[in-house]
């Protein structure tokens, strides 16, 4: 397993486009932070858990980037038929799909690395520039969080690309479903006073674990009911990948 | 040693394989030959593990492939389509499968020599012409130096050279003790190279045979030339032999060369020519799989 897992590593770090998520990730937590501390009041950079919320913003981005970068890094395999070498080397698929979701886990690790550095850097400089007192319990609280829920989303990210396989599918059905359908969901379920139920969709859940709202469920309910997505979407992928026949 | 027994594979309706039974023996090259759409594709999937049979059973080394511990290391594959991401170079392709099959680095620089992409190593994938991609794909086979090869159709997109080059490595593998299966379309392309040669059509097996009686499938018959023609043709007919005078001195006889110019030397019969007609290996390989009125396209 830790030879296909360095394996999976190499193969994204040898392709450019990873280094691109990367640079995107920066660049956006460079500008939620410019944004964050340069766009609001004196007031408001003052205000109870401001730092914490601004570390959350940036991860929201982060999470999103994380989603993506799992879905690509399973669903790579199919749409440039990879997939037959890879499973030459690796014949037992659940190993494979265990191994992508580890692999997603760990590119949101460094998504968050790239971007979290970014937040920090600039927010310190800055907000000392300012006179703001760092708030380390804040900025240490907003980093753990982030951390959970970028991991969280590249592994679902990668269990989503093992069910779907087909990579537009799964990268265009993703979004549409994070900002067109589950909101459509939260709507119709507020009608229907039924608006606790929308906390445990999938984004709902997702969004829970970096949200500084202090609405929907919990953190910890949020991380597992996250989990409870991922495990879902793992099961799917062990089914679709082990039946699949690589033609 | 690969071993096939009772493969069915369907897709839906269509069957691509049936009921197919064969063994490729250690230490010689075993030619997969088929017209298109055959089937052999989908059976060196089966046995790789990679398309799963609707019934019967493939083993590679006595076990499924599936089974075998560092795959990698024991069986080595080339696949019709290819395989590597085109955004990575050809050396990083084959360090990554190094890295999942647990070989040593060097070795990629070995086999990208060794199949003359040393050059063109850092050149991103994309970029290669489809020999170069074939050779490539050649490289990851032979990255863990294996008992066994899996090839299908290597020699699609070679020049002449390439495929003299195969040809010979082949052999050599062979030479060594190893087990080789390879795929094509065309028998007279490996005919120099295989050793037995497994035929199938839609789906069925046609022949298992070693090479040797393929070649003595395409003799015909013997055609001789004598002045003493009709007494020949006498001689022979009254040694079981069915001889005809075709006309003047030219006699077609339905036996091997060697047994009429025994009978012609015996009885002192002068001879002007004695020779085999022979069919060319892509007729008899023609007759073996195809309906004549299928073969247009």
């Amino acid at each position: 397993m830790m030879r296909l897992y360095a394996a999976e590593l190499l193969k994204l770090k040898t392709l450019r486009g990873t280094w691109g998520f990367a640079i995107v990730a920066l660049g956006l937590a460079a500008l939620f932070t410019a944004g964050g501390i340069g766009g609001v009041s004196e007031e408001a950079r003052f205000e109870s858990r401001y730092q914490f919320r601004l570390i959350l913003d940036m991860a929201f981005a982060t999470g999103i980037l994380s989603l993506l970068l799992g879905i690509v890094l399973f669903t790579n395999e199919f749409r440039h038929g990879t997939i037959a070498r890879t499973l030459l080397a690796c014949p037992r698929r659940w190993r494979l799909v265990a191994t992508k979701l580890v692999v997603g886990a760990t590119t949101g690790i460094a998504l968050e690395a790239v971007a979290l550095a970014t937040t920090l850097g600039i927010a310190v400089i800055w907000l000392n520039a300012l006179d703001v007192p760092l708030e380390h319990g804040d900025l240490a609280d907003g980093a753990g969080r982030a951390f959970v829920g970028v991991i969280l989303a590249g592994v679902l990210g990668a269990a989503l690309g093992g069910a779907v396989h087909s990579q537009v599918g799964a990268l265009v059905g993703a979004l549409v479903w994070m900002f067109v359908v589950e909101p459509l969901c939260w709507v119709l379920l507020g009608l229907l006073d039924w608006d606790g139920v929308a906390d445990y969709l999938p984004a709902a859940s997702l969004g829970g674990v970096i949200d500084t709202a202090d609405e929907g469920l919990p953190f910890a309910g949020s991380v597992g009911m996250t989990l409870a997505w991922v495990a879902l979407l793992t099961v799917l992928a062990l089914v679709r990948t082990g039946r699949r026949d690589v033609t | 040693m690969i071993e096939v027994d009772g493969l069915t594979k369907r897709y839906g309706s269509t069957v691509a394989v049936q009921d197919l039974s064969f063994t490729v023996q250690a230490g010689r090259v075993t030619g997969f030959l088929g017209p298109n759409g055959a089937g052999k594709s989908t059976t060196m999937r089966v046995i790789l593990g990679l398309v799963h049979p609707t019934s019967g059973t493939t083993s590679v080394l006595g076990s499924p492939y599936r089974e075998l511990e560092r795959p990698e290391k024991r069986v080595g594959a080339l696949l019709e389509t290819f395989d590597a991401h085109p955004g990575r170079s050809g050396r990083n392709h084959l360090r990554v499968l190094a890295l999942a099959g647990g070989i040593a680095r060097s070795r990629v620089d070995e086999v990208l020599a060794l199949v003359e992409l040393s050059q063109a190593g850092r050149r991103r994938v994309k970029g290669y012409s489809l020999g170069m991609r074939q050779r490539l794909g050649l490289a990851a086979a032979l990255l863990g130096d294996p008992e066994v090869l899996v090839l299908d159709e290597p020699a699609n997109g070679l020049d002449p050279q390439g495929i003299r080059w195969l040809r010979d490595f082949l052999r050599s593998l062979a030479a060594e003790g190893r087990t080789i299966l390879v795929s094509s379309h065309v028998l007279a392309e490996v005919a120099q190279t295989v050793d037995d040669v497994v035929i199938i059509h839609r789906g069925k097996l046609v022949q298992q045979a070693a090479m040797a009686d393929v070649e003595a499938m395409a003799a015909r018959a013997t055609t001789a030339r004598s002045p003493d023609a009709a007494r020949l043709v006498a001689l022979l007919v009254a040694e079981g032999i069915d001889a005809t005078l075709v006309e003047g001195d030219r006699i077609t006889i339905h036996a091997p060369t060697e047994r009429v110019g025994e009978v012609a030397a015996a009885n002192g019969v002068v001879l002007h020519e004695l020779s085999a007609e022979r069919a060319s290996l892509e007729e008899v390989f023609l007759e073996l799989t195809g309906d004549p009125g299928e073969r247009g396209g």
